[in-house]
């Protein structure tokens, strides 16, 4: 028995891997490959109740809590990050209507995103040329810039952007996708998470009603905050599944690869970088989980978000490093899984903005 | 509406479990338990009948203390409760004992129209138990099955026997052990785990099946296990010519008297 | 009474369990009784060895319908020791008869021989991975598969045939039978072997195949998925936990990546030959000799080769 996990907890991570492996082993490579939406493995994470796996059960979710997330998305991420990160990305957005949306939000929006029948998508980033700002007016809100780097566009039916109300003020909005006014760009090329499309959010004069607005006004900076650290830890769990896949694979190669008449295992410096890779996945996940947990029992989770994205972004491209040099050449060539993972925890450990730096929550934390 | 009982087996998963190379002894410190893999096809078979026809899916287990950890896990899956027999006992059980265990059980928490199993454990694979069990409570019983169905009073199955394919029919109440390829398991999900706190686990206490001694008593006692390995010569020939690999392969052949 | 008895619905096989019976004979000191499904099977039994043979008569059942007849004449026999071939209706049958006789039972039992406090045995556990040795109280039952001994050697004694009435159990109605097509071949008896895996990419491609066991007299073996998912060869070829055993002098495996579930049918090969592309498929472990390579272009060189 875990000492962090509940028998729930268990039994859903079991179910996770065992989903994994059966239902994404499968299609990985090839996602990886073509990139096109998973549409398939999309509807059987509805079908596992994975999209609402945090939502309140009055709404349709499962109610199973962060620690049981941040366990599905590891063992999702073991076979295809990418297809967690679509699981990741629809939950930051979820979270956030369930977290501050008024009754007739959550009435509208959650069932449908518990039963996957809309997927959902945060649109908080931005390149800084064209901020998205907001304007107050009689009919409602308009809004007009562009966000970038929004994971799951072009097939979410529900966004949750934040924009500019004011002078260093912010406010978020549910956006629904076919709104007037509002384009989706060109799915961007990735260097990993292929599968999970990204692109520009481009708010052409988009009309939204008053009642579009998500939590308090000119109070998303804290909201946005708050989402950011949620997906430190998603990013988190992610970097964790991929970075375990890659510790297995890379073992069970060095038992196996021959050279100079030994296993390369038997090489003390294999050892120690295979050592040094596990262990930081070890570490990662206990803080992941630890974190996670804090978050269940609606303590502040914040801080240690930032610790969990500042350990994990760092060992994230460091083992990965690690692990392609045990397989030396063969680690490099495309037909090995190894280079997808590579690519995959590229994605999962990436700064978005300087704004996000977890050094800078942390120091806070410290020096206030 | 059937009531149905499934009987499952808490085993190591023997993916986890090592064999120490000085002297081929079997680490498991590392194993995980699981539901036995066929039981699993089992439980599915025994939802599925439900799903179709109404009724009730008891499980029931007889193992060590670690039989705990398999009782959420199996009303994950759809059983409606769990019995659970736990006991030291269980350790040294061979198949006579499990099987007497398991039908004092049944007479006393049954009746039932249906008992399932899986066609052995994922361990052992002593492929007995359920002709055991049908034995001993005077009941007919559809071994491997690879299909099965219910029909009022009636119980069908396509038998699959390794040279010959046979459709059999028993009237209930009867015992059936079932194929791995008779369905696919599904993976429970969220809300079916969650819910599985919600259903009752009942410990029967081994006291309390009255069995006499002599039937606790093995028959079979296992001396000693070891690893198996593979003492094999290993001489591969990889070079890059494939008639020179050849070459060497059939003068290795024509060394060992083979051409 | 006592006695050591022996029963199989295949005949062959049952004349194979005769050699551990008359060496548990000779440890034991009790008689050997066949128990024969018919008076043709009867008579080719008598000529193996045993003190008595016993035919079935009344009743034209599968061996699982005479389970509580063949039960009850044991227990009426004191039956020591009941040797049963482990076919899947074997199997079903002998559970049976350990149930009624209150008896331990030795599934896919290996390595008989007397024993402190009863019959020694060995098993194979976790699929593969280990072996464990035991021992059953006396009586005790155990289901042998086809492979493990050859029959004895013919015995001029003669032995009288006693006719036994059985009744079967009439409680499973069977609607239909269907064998399976005969393949042909007895792989547990040929003496090399052939085994395709999923290497090969198309049926046509086992001609390979076939055209490797010609030059090498050998037989057409395969892997799980090969017979069951492809229906490329019938089932009897298939080897592994749940198909055949076999002990061939030559075992080729080609295309296949040797994993414990077929492994352990085939291991106790004396020579073990691998051919497949991957250097890390686990068959290389297994294999006393092996080719990395495309089978594509090894197996055709290879036929010429041996050709020659």
């Amino acid at each position: 028995m875990d000492f962090l996990l509940t028998e729930e907890q268990q039994l859903i991570g079991q179910a996770a891997r065992e989903f994994a492996r059966e239902a994404l082993d499968p299609v990985a490579p090839a996602l990886d490959h073509d990139g096109t939406w998973p549409a398939e493995a999309v509807a059987a994470l509805a079908g596992q109740d994975f999209l609402g796996l945090f939502l309140p059960a009055a709404h349709g979710g499962a109610e199973a809590g962060f620690v049981s997330l941040v366990e599905v998305l590891e063992a999702l991420s073991r076979s295809s990050a990418a297809v967690a990160a679509i699981l990741a990305h629809h939950a930051l957005a979820a979270y956030a209507v369930d977290r501050w949306g008024t009754e007739a939000q959550k009435r509208t929006w959650l069932p449908r995103l518990a039963k996957g029948e809309v997927l959902a998508a945060a649109a908080l980033h931005e390149h800084g040329a064209s901020p998205l700002m907001a304007v107050h007016h009689p009919e409602g809100w308009v809004l007009e810039g562009v966000k970038g780097f929004v994971r799951n566009a072009g097939q979410a039916g529900l966004i949750v952007a934040s924009a500019a109300t004011g002078e260093g003020r912010r406010s978020l909005f549910l956006v629904e996708a076919g709104a007037s006014g509002l384009e989706t760009g060109a799915p961007a090329e990735t260097m990993g998470l292929r599968g999970c499309p990204v692109a520009e959010l481009r708010f052409n004069s988009v009309v939204l009603p008053d009642a579009a607005l998500l939590g308090p006004a000119d109070g998303g900076a804290a909201l946005e905050a708050e989402i950011l650290a949620l997906a430190a830890l998603a990013n988190g769990a992610m970097t964790v599944g991929i970075g375990s896949a890659a510790v297995e694979h890379a073992a069970a190669y060095a038992k196996t690869r021959v050279q100079f008449g030994r296993p390369i295992a038997a090489l003390e410096a294999i050892q120690t970088l295979l050592a040094e890779a596990a262990t930081d996945c070890h570490l990662g996940r206990l803080a992941l989980r630890h974190a996670a947990r804090l978050l269940d029992e609606g303590q502040p989770f914040q801080v240690e978000a930032a610790m969990v994205q500042q350990f994990l972004g760092r060992m994230g491209a460091r083992i990965l490093q690690d692990t392609v040099q045990v397989e030396g050449g063969f680690g490099y060539s495309e037909f090995m899984p190894l280079p997808r993972l590579f690519r995959d925890m590229a994605g999962t450990t990436l700064r978005d903005a300087p704004a996000d730096l977890p050094e800078a929550v942390i120091a806070a934390s410290l020096l206030a | 509406m059937p009531n149905i009982l499934v009987c499952f087996k808490w085993v190591l998963d023997e993916q986890d479990i090592k064999v120490r190379p000085a002297d081929l002894s079997l680490d498991s410190s590392r194993a995980k338990g699981k539901i036995s893999d066929f039981d699993r096809n089992a439980i599915e078979a025994a939802v599925g009948l439900v799903e179709a026809q109404g009724g009730r899916v008891d499980a029931l287990t007889f193992g060590g203390p670690s039989v705990k950890n398999a009782l959420k896990d199996v009303l994950s899956r759809g059983a409606d409760r769990v019995l659970w027999i736990a006991d030291p006992l269980a350790e040294t059980a061979d198949a006579f004992v499990t099987a007497h265990v398991l039908a004092a059980a049944i007479r006393q928490h049954g009746p039932y129209d249906l008992v399932l199993c899986g066609e052995g454990s994922s361990d052992a694979f002593n492929q007995q138990l359920p002709v055991r069990l049908a034995a001993l409570l005077d009941q007919p019983c559809l071994s491997f099955a690879q299909t099965l169905e219910l029909q009022g009073d009636r119980a069908r199955a396509t038998r699959k026997l390794g040279d010959s394919v046979e459709e059999a029919e028993a009237g209930l109440p009867a015992v059936a052990s079932v194929l791995g390829e008779m369905n696919k398991p599904r993976i429970p999900t969220l809300k079916q785990v969650l819910g599985a706190a919600k259903k009752p686990q009942i410990e029967v206490p081994l006291a309390a099946l009255g069995l006499e001694a002599g039937l606790l008593r093995p028959r079979s006692t296992r001396l000693g296990v070891r690893g198996f390995v593979m003492n094999r010569r290993n001489i591969i020939f990889k070079e890059p010519d494939a008639a020179a690999n050849v070459a060497r392969l059939a003068a290795s052949l024509a060394s060992e008297g083979l051409c | 009474m006592a006695g050591i008895f022996v029963y199989s619905e295949d005949a062959a096989l049952a004349g194979q369990l005769l050699t551990p019976a008359l060496e548990l004979k000779r440890a034991l000191g009790q008689p050997v009784a066949v128990l024969a499904p018919d008076p043709a099977s009867a008579a080719a039994l008598a000529a193996l060895g045993p003190d008595r043979v016993l035919v079935l008569e009344g009743a034209s059942g599968s061996p699982e319908a005479l389970a509580p007849a063949l039960a009850a004449l044991l227990a009426q026999e004191e039956a020591q020791v009941v040797l049963v071939g482990a076919t899947l209706r074997g199997k079903h049958l002998a559970a049976h008869v350990a149930a009624v006789l209150g008896a331990g039972l030795a599934s896919d039992a290996r390595a008989l021989a007397p024993a402190e406090g009863g019959l020694g045995v060995q098993r194979i556990l976790y699929g593969g991975l280990a072996v464990s040795d035991e021992v059953l109280a006396f009586p005790a039952v155990a289901t042998i598969q086809a492979g493990t001994s050859p029959a004895p050697a013919p015995s001029a004694a003669e032995v009288a045939i006693e006719p036994v009435q059985v009744q079967a159990d009439a409680r499973i109605r069977v609607h239909r039978v269907e064998k399976a097509a005969a393949g042909g071949v007895d792989i547990a008896a040929s003496r090399r072997l052939v085994a395709v895996g999923r290497g090969f990419r198309t049926r046509e491609d086992l001609d390979l195949a076939s055209s490797l066991a010609g030059a090498l007299h050998a037989d057409l073996a395969c892997t799980r998925g090969i017979a069951e998912d492809e229906h490329w060869l019938p089932i009897e070829r298939y080897i592994g936990i749940s198909g055949r055993t076999v002990k061939p002098d030559l075992y080729v495996a080609a295309g296949l990546s040797g994993q414990v579930q077929h492994m352990v049918g085939c291991r106790e090969s004396r020579v073990i030959v691998a051919v497949n592309s991957d250097e890390r498929a686990p068959i290389f472990e297994a294999a006393d000799y092996g080719i990395v390579g495309d089978l594509y272009q090894v197996l055709p060189l290879l036929t010429a080769a041996l050709a020659k």
